[in-house]
């Protein structure tokens, strides 16, 4: 019996086990119907992602506080003199005030360049546990959106859009390890491919051996043919190491994103950009070291009083 | 008995999966937070038999893998839950110390949590799935077990009683 038992319970193990071979199998060989269980499964989602990124605002903006609990720590003070009302509206509105916040940036980095953007929110990020970096906006191909189209930040590129749904779209970060864009340096000119590491440090790998790049150089979208999967002179980050090893075939660099990924509450998708290329229009400005001014101070001896 | 067993099991961890995508989601967690399918199962896991575990294994491997943020091929998830919580059921099996215990049952549950995700970075290589630097790697195993140790003691007296509620047993952690 015991046998029997012990028996039945390896072939079941073993019929799920070819199962789940057999469904890696499909899924590698690009068999549709399993992408399209993986979006039916996202449009029966979105709608529950947004109702809970309604629901959670408050909340998620009480955690934001914890983390930076020392730096608010005047701001929590005062809060506590408010009754409980008005700490949830003050938390809706603070959300609401850093949403416009991004959307203003946004709007003027997609104006200047002359992009047409959707703006959307982001409902959701991705579980991190399948290492992946991805959020899903609440806007898809029912406003325009169609896959491979740019994704905008308030500082620059944010993604690229990885699948899209009828209400929602998926968002391949751009600290996606799988992530890629072509890039070249304002002002020189010089070419090459950034890769995502899975944080806001990238890896960028020139093209060309006999050029060499330095540390605060900046980064923009080099462009694709017809715009998809990225537009071009979009700012993408800066160089902060050079690595100049004797051996490698060309140089490679450290780049630091403009974007801040912890921070993304409204994206922008790039649904129609001009025939003309910005250029570096979009470069971002050097900050500008705030001038100390300096005290001169004269003093004259008072004349020394004779008897 | 195990077509009823499994017709209450299965919205379950629809409904947990629901809850992970919809609710925990939300929230950007330091160290990459939790998956509390994962733990869900893994505890279902241990308290179930070979056969329950194997099959609670595959359908919350199947929608972690129907995941829109799940970046590897359908079915990676799906093998590595099946052979993880099957492992674990083994492992566990008329074990008093573990199943009884609420500590050994966390601890437990946060080894496996580990062991499943350094299978999935192993497997994700061999099948081209990118998981970024290794840095970042190991960054995020050590802040989901991390969480997976801090929420487990939480999480496991409710899970316990829906696995009760699901086998009509008696007994509860």
């Amino acid at each position: 019996m015991r046998k029997g038992s012990e028996g039945r319970s390896r072939l079941l193990l073993i019929i799920l086990i070819v199962t789940a071979l057999f469904l890696i199998t499909l899924d590698l060989r690009g068999v549709g119907i399993l992408e399209g269980a993986r979006q039916g499964t996202q449009t029966i989602l979105s709608p529950f992602q947004r109702a809970g990124n309604v629901v959670l605002t408050p909340f998620k903006n009480f955690f934001s506080d914890i983390t930076h609990l020392g730096r608010t720590r005047n701001q929590i003070e005062e809060l506590r003199a408010n009754n409980n009302s008005l700490k949830a509206e003050l938390a809706n509105r603070k959300n609401a005030d850093a949403q416009l916040g991004q959307l203003k940036s946004i709007l003027d980095l997609a104006g200047t360049a002359g992009f047409k953007v959707v703006n959307t929110r982001v409902i959701s990020q991705g579980a991190s546990q399948s290492f992946a970096q991805t959020i899903t906006i609440d806007a898809g191909s029912n406003a325009g959106i169609k896959r491979n189209m740019t994704v905008l930040s308030e500082f620059g590129i944010a993604g690229v859009v990885k699948d899209v749904y009828p209400n929602s779209a998926l968002i391949s970060l751009a600290t996606d390890p799988s992530f890629r864009i072509g890039i070249r340096i304002a002002g020189s000119q010089q070419i090459g491919i950034l890769s995502g590491r899975g944080n806001r440090s990238a890896s960028l790998q020139l093209i060309d051996n006999l050029t060499s790049v330095k540390v605060g150089d900046i980064l923009l979208s080099r462009g694709s043919v017809a715009n998809r999967p990225f537009v071009p002179g979009v700012p993408v980050g800066y160089i902060t190491a050079v690595d100049n090893s004797a051996g490698a075939i060309a140089q490679s660099a450290t780049v630091r994103l403009y974007t801040n990924f912890s921070t993304l509450g409204v994206v922008a998708v790039v649904v129609g950009a001009p025939v003309n290329n910005p250029g570096d229009a979009l470069v971002p400005a050097k900050p500008q070291p705030t001038p100390v001014p300096t005290v001169t101070i004269y003093v004259t001896p008072s004349p020394t009083p004779t008897n | 008995m195990i077509t009823r067993q499994l017709s209450i099991a299965i919205p379950i961890f629809v409904l947990i999966f629901m809850v992970q995508e919809a609710v925990v989601d939300q929230f950007r967690l330091a160290g990459g937070g939790f998956s509390l399918l994962l733990i869900f199962t893994i505890i279902w896991a241990i308290l179930s038999t070979q056969e329950i575990a194997a099959i609670g294994g595959f359908t919350a491997g199947l929608l972690m893998d129907l995941s829109p943020s799940s970046s590897g091929p359908i079915g990676q998830w799906t093998l590595l839950m099946i052979a993880g919580c099957y492992a674990v059921s083994y492992l566990g099996s008329g074990n008093e110390n573990l199943s009884g215990n609420p500590l050994g049952l966390t601890f437990f549950t946060t080894s496996a949590v580990f062991f499943i995700e350094i299978s999935y970075v192993v497997t994700g290589a061999l099948l081209g799935v990118q998981t970024g630097s290794s840095g970042q790697i190991l960054i995020t195993l050590v802040g989901i077990s991390i969480w997976s140790l801090v929420v487990t003691p939480i999480l496991l007296p409710l899970f316990s009683r829906i696995h009760a509620f699901a086998f009509n047993t008696r007994s509860a952690i």
